[in-house]
C-alpha cells in the first residue's frame, strides 16, 4: 500500500515533470483515439459494405472457350449454332441442385421466358401497319426486287420463311426463280414480345436494391406464386394500364392465355443505355414470381426459358470449394463460375486506403512517443538517483521501488490518456466523419431508399440486406466505441511499460552507496 | 551474546590498486545495551565500514554477522528496514517530503507493525528536541542540525536493535552534541539498543562504553 502512497505523493510533489509527461501522453492519446476511431469506422464501413454486398457467384457462358473450340469462317456458322444448341443450358433443377450447398448462405434466380399478347402493344421503335400493295409490273421492264421478310418472328430453332426473289426478265420468256433462305437461330433466344422475369425472392431484384428501377405507382408483387406482375412505366403509358388492371399474355406456341394482376409500375432510371432507342431495354420486361414461370413451363415444356442464378456465398473462402462443387455436380465445361469479389474489393479500396493511412500514422506516432517518453524517463531517473539511493538505504526492495516508479508513470499516463481520449472522441467525430463522409453517406442513402424502391414505404418486407444495413449504420454512428477504448488502454499500458524500461533497468543495476556518496 | 560481529573484515574499492585495502583484518563485536564508538581520522574508512555493517556493500574479505547470521545470506532490504537504524553523515532524507513524512515513510517500509504512526513520529521528534511545527516543514527548510535529528528520529522509528550513526554530532554545537549523546546513551541503557557511533570526535569517545580505533590496524 505504501508503494501507491509514495507514488501519489511523488506525483503531486513533482508537478512540473509529471505535467510534461502528461501533456505528451495526452497528445498521443488524442491522436491515437482519432486514428483508432478512423480505423474502427473504416473497418465498420468495410464490414457494413461486405454485409450489405454479399459475395455472389454467377454462372456464365464462356464465349472465349466456345470460339476457341469452334471452327471459323462463314460456312461454319450453321454448324456452330447447331453445336451451341447441343451444349446443355442450365435448368431450374440444376440451379436448385447447385444451390443446395453448405458454402452458400442463400441463392436466388431469375427464371425468364417470353410471351406475346393480343391486347398489349409492345413498346418498340418499330410500328408495323398493313398497306395495300399496288404493285404493277410490265413484261418489258427489267427489275430486281429485294425480298421482304414476313411480319413477326420466326419460330425459333427452325428454318424461317424469309427469302429473296429475283426477277430476271427476258424479252420473250419470264423466269421467276424463288430462293428460300433458311434462318438459323439459337434455340435459347426468347422469342415472345414480352419478357417475363420470374424472381425467386426480393433479394434477387438487384435492380430495385441498387435503385436502377424504382416502383413509382403501386408496389412490388407481394406473392411469388400468384399471377401478379409489375410492369414498366413505359409499357403502362403506352397501353394506358393502371395499378389494379389485369393484363393478358399468350403463349406463342400454344396460344394459351394467362391473366396477370398489375400490382406495381416501375420506372427504369438507368441512364447508361447509350442506344438511341425510343424505349429503354426494360420497357417490355414484366416482373413476376419465379413460380409463375414454372407453371407456364409445366403447361408447355417447349417454352423457351432462361435462368440466371445468383449464389450468395458464405464468405470469401467458400469461392473455390463452391465452384469445384458445382463442377462436380455436372456443370458443363463451357460454363464458368464467376464472382463479384473483385468488384467488391474495388468498392472498399478507398476505405482500405484510409485505414492503412491511419494505421501507419498511429504506428509512427507510437514509435516517436515511445522514444520521447523513454528519453524523458532516462533524464528523470538521473535526476532521481539520490531519491532511489535513499529508498534503497531505508530498505525498500528493488522490486517495490521499480513498481513504485512504474506506477507513478502509469497513473500520470492513465489520467492523461483519459483526458486525451475524451478530447480525441470529440475530434474524431469531425475528423473521422469528414474523412469517411462519402462512404458513410453512400451507405446511409442506399439504405433509406431500398424499401422505397420496392414501393413498400414503411411496410416490413422479407429483404435480408435492408435489416443488415440498418444495424451496421448504427455501429458506424458510434465513432469511439468500447473496442477503441480497449485498444487505447492497451497502447497506454504498453507505452508506459516500454518507456519505464529505463527506470527499471537502472534501479536493478543500482548501487545505493555510490549514489549517496556522489551527493555528499 | 553479541548482536553484531565483524570477522576478519577487509575492504578494497574495486577501482583501487590490488593491494590497497581501506582496512583489513577487522574483528569487532557489538552487544545490546551498550554504546560504541568507531574512531578514525577523515579518510580512514569510517563511512566505508558503516556501509559494510549496514549491508550497502559486501566485504571483500571476512564476514559481518548479525545475530549469528551472515549478512551475505540475509535479505538485506529487510535487515535495513527492520533490524538496523542508520543515521547517515549526509542524513539522506527525501527533500520533497516533510520531516514527519520522512519518518512515517520508514515506518511504512519497515516490516515491523506500527500503530498510530503519526503520533509515534511526533513523539520521536519531540524526544530528539523538534517541535510539531518543524515536523511539518520540508527537509530543505530545516537546518543541518535539525535534519540530523530527524535522521536520528527516523532511524529509531521502527524500533531496531542496532542504531548506527555516521558523525551524528559533526554539525552540532557542544550543547546539542551533549543532548544527542544523552539520547543515544538513554537508548542503550533504557531500551537495550546497541548504539554504534562513527566519529572522529574525542568528546564522543569519552561518553561511550567501548571504543574501536580504525587506525590501529
Ligand atoms: N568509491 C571509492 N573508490 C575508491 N576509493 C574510495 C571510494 N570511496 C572512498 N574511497 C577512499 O576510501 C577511503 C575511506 O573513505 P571513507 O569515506 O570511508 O572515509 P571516512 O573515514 O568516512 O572519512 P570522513 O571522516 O571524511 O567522512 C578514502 O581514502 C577514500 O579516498
Ligand atoms: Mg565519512
Amino acid at each position: 500500500m505504501y508503494i501507491l502512497k509514495n507514488s501519489l505523493i511523488s506525483i503531486i510533489r513533482n508537478k512540473g515533470r509529471n505535467i510534461l509527461i502528461g501533456i505528451i501522453v495526452l497528445v498521443i492519446a488524442c491522436s491515437a483515439t482519432v486514428t483508432l476511431s478512423i480505423r474502427n469506422t473504416a473497418n465498420n464501413l468495410v464490414k457494413n459494405y461486405e454485409e450489405a454486398h454479399d459475395i455472389i457467384a454467377t454462372i456464365s457462358f464462356n464465349r472465349q472457350q466456345l470460339s476457341e473450340k469452334f471452327e471459323g469462317g462463314e460456312d461454319a456458322i450453321k454448324n456452330n449454332i447447331e453445336a451451341f444448341n447441343e451444349i446443355e443450358a442450365i435448368t431450374l433443377d440444376n440451379v436448385k441442385n447447385y444451390g443446395d450447398s453448405s458454402y452458400l448462405k442463400n441463392y436466388y434466380y431469375v427464371y425468364s421466358t417470353s410471351l406475346n399478347s393480343d391486347t398489349l402493344t409492345k413498346a418498340t421503335d418499330k410500328y408495323e401497319y398493313e398497306v395495300e400493295d399496288k404493285q404493277t409490273t410490265t413484261s418489258t421492264t427489267t427489275s430486281t426486287t429485294g425480298g421482304e421478310n414476313a411480319g413477326g418472328r420466326m419460330p425459333m430453332g427452325g428454318p424461317g420463311g424469309g427469302g429473296e426473289r429475283h426477277t430476271f426478265t427476258n424479252r420473250n420468256t419470264t423466269t421467276i426463280i424463288t430462293r428460300t433462305k433458311e434462318t438459323f437461330q439459337s434455340g435459347r433466344n426468347l422469342t415472345g414480345d414480352f419478357e417475363l422475369d420470374g424472381y425467386s425472392s426480393y433479394d434477387g431484384m438487384t435492380n430495385f436494391i441498387d435503385g436502377t428501377y424504382k416502383i413509382t405507382d403501386g408496389e412490388m408483387i407481394t406473392d411469388f406464386e400468384n399471377f401478379e406482375c409489375a410492369i414498366s412505366s413505359e409499357l403502362a403509358t403506352l397501353n394506358q394500364i393502371n395499378v389494379g388492371d389485369t393484363i393478358t399474355f399468350k403463349n406463342p406456341n400454344t396460344e394459351a392465355t394467362y391473366d396477370f394482376l398489375v400490382k406495381g409500375i416501375y420506372k427504369d432510371n438507368s441512364n447508361d443505355d447509350d442506344s438511341a432507342n425510343m424505349y429503354s431495354p426494360s420497357a417490355n420486361t414484366i416482373i413476376v414470381g419465379s413460380k409463375i414461370i414454372e407453371k407456364l413451363v409445366s403447361d408447355d415444356s417447349t417454352l423457351v426459358t432462361n435462368i440466371t442464378p445468383s449464389f450468395i456465398l458464405q464468405n470469401e473462402e467458400a469461392i473455390t470449394p463452391f465452384s469445384e462443387e458445382v463442377k462436380a455436380k455436372g456443370l458443363n465445361e463451357y460454363y464458368t463460375v464467376n464472382t463479384n469479389l473483385e468488384e467488391l474489393k474495388t468498392a472498399t479500396k478507398s476505405i482500405e486506403n484510409v485505414k492503412t493511412f491511419a494505421t501507419t500514422f498511429l504506428a509512427i506516432t507510437l514509435i516517436i512517443a515511445t522514444i520521447v517518453l523513454l528519453v524523458i524517463n532516462m533524464i528523470n531517473i538521473r535526476e532521481r538517483k539520490y531519491e532511489i539511493g535513499v529508498f534503497r538505504t531505508i530498505g525498500v526492495s528493488k522490486f517495490k521501488l521499480t513498481i513504485q516508479f512504474v506506477l507513478e508513470l502509469l497513473i500520470v499516463s492513465l489520467i492523461a490518456l483519459c483526458i486525451g481520449a475524451v478530447i480525441g472522441t470529440f475530434l474524431s467525430k469531425d475528423i473521422g466523419n469528414s474523412l469517411l463522409q462519402n462512404e458513410i453517406e453512400a451507405t446511409q442513402v442506399a439504405n433509406e431508399q431500398i424499401l422505397d424502391n420496392f414501393g413498400k414505404g414503411g411496410k416490413p418486407m422479407d429483404l435480408e440486406r435492408a435489416t443488415v444495413q440498418v444495424q451496421a449504420i448504427n455501429e458506424i454512428d458510434a465513432v469511439v466505441d468500447f473496442k477503441v477504448i480497449l485498444q487505447l488502454l492497451a497502447i497506454g499500458l504498453g507505452l508506459t511499460i516500454v518507456s519505464s524500461l529505463a527506470s527499471m533497468i537502472s534501479i536493478q543495476r543500482f548501487s545505493p552507496l555510490t549514489i549517496l556518496k556522489e551527493r555528499s | 551474546m553479541s548482536i553484531l560481529k565483524l570477522e576478519d573484515v577487509g575492504y578494497r574499492y574495486k577501482d583501487a590498486p590490488k593491494d590497497q585495502y581501506v582496512f583489513k583484518n577487522i574483528n569487532y563485536e557489538f552487544e545490546q545495551g551498550k554504546t560504541y564508538a568507531i574512531k578514525g581520522k577523515s579518510g580512514s574508512g569510517k563511512t566505508t565500514l558503516l556501509s559494510l555493517i549496514t549491508g550497502l556493500e559486501k566485504c571483500t574479505e571476512g564476514n559481518v554477522l548479525y545475530d549469528g547470521k551472515n549478512l551475505k545470506k540475509m535479505n538485506l532490504d529487510k535487515y535495513r528496514n527492520t533490524d538496523i537504524g542508520i543515521v547517515f553523515q549526509s542524513y539522506n532524507l527525501l527533500p520533497r517530503l516533510t520531516a514527519i513524512e520522512n519518518i512515517i515513510l520508514s515506518m511504512d517500509v519497515s516490516k515491523v507493525k506500527i500503530k498510530k504512526k503519526k503520533e509515534k513520529a511526533l513523539e520521536l521528534m519531540k524526544s530528539v528536541g523538534l517541535s510539531e511545527e518543524q515536523a511539518k516543514r520540508k527537509i530543505l527548510k530545516l537546518s543541518g542540525g535539525e535534519q540530523q535529528r530527524i535522521a536520528i528520529a527516523r532511524s529509531l522509528s521502527y524500533n531496531p536493535k542496532i542504531i548506527i550513526a555516521d558523525e551524528p554530532t559533526g554539525n552540532l554545537d557542544k550543547e546539542t552534541e551533549t543532548e544527542i549523546l544523552n539520547i543515544f546513551t538513554r537508548l542503550a541503557k533504557e531500551e537495550n539498543k546497541c548504539v554504534i557511533i562513527v566519529t572522529h570526535s574525542q568528546n564522543v569517545c569519552d561518553r561511550v562504553d567501548c571504543i574501536y580505533d580504525l587506525e590501529k590496524k
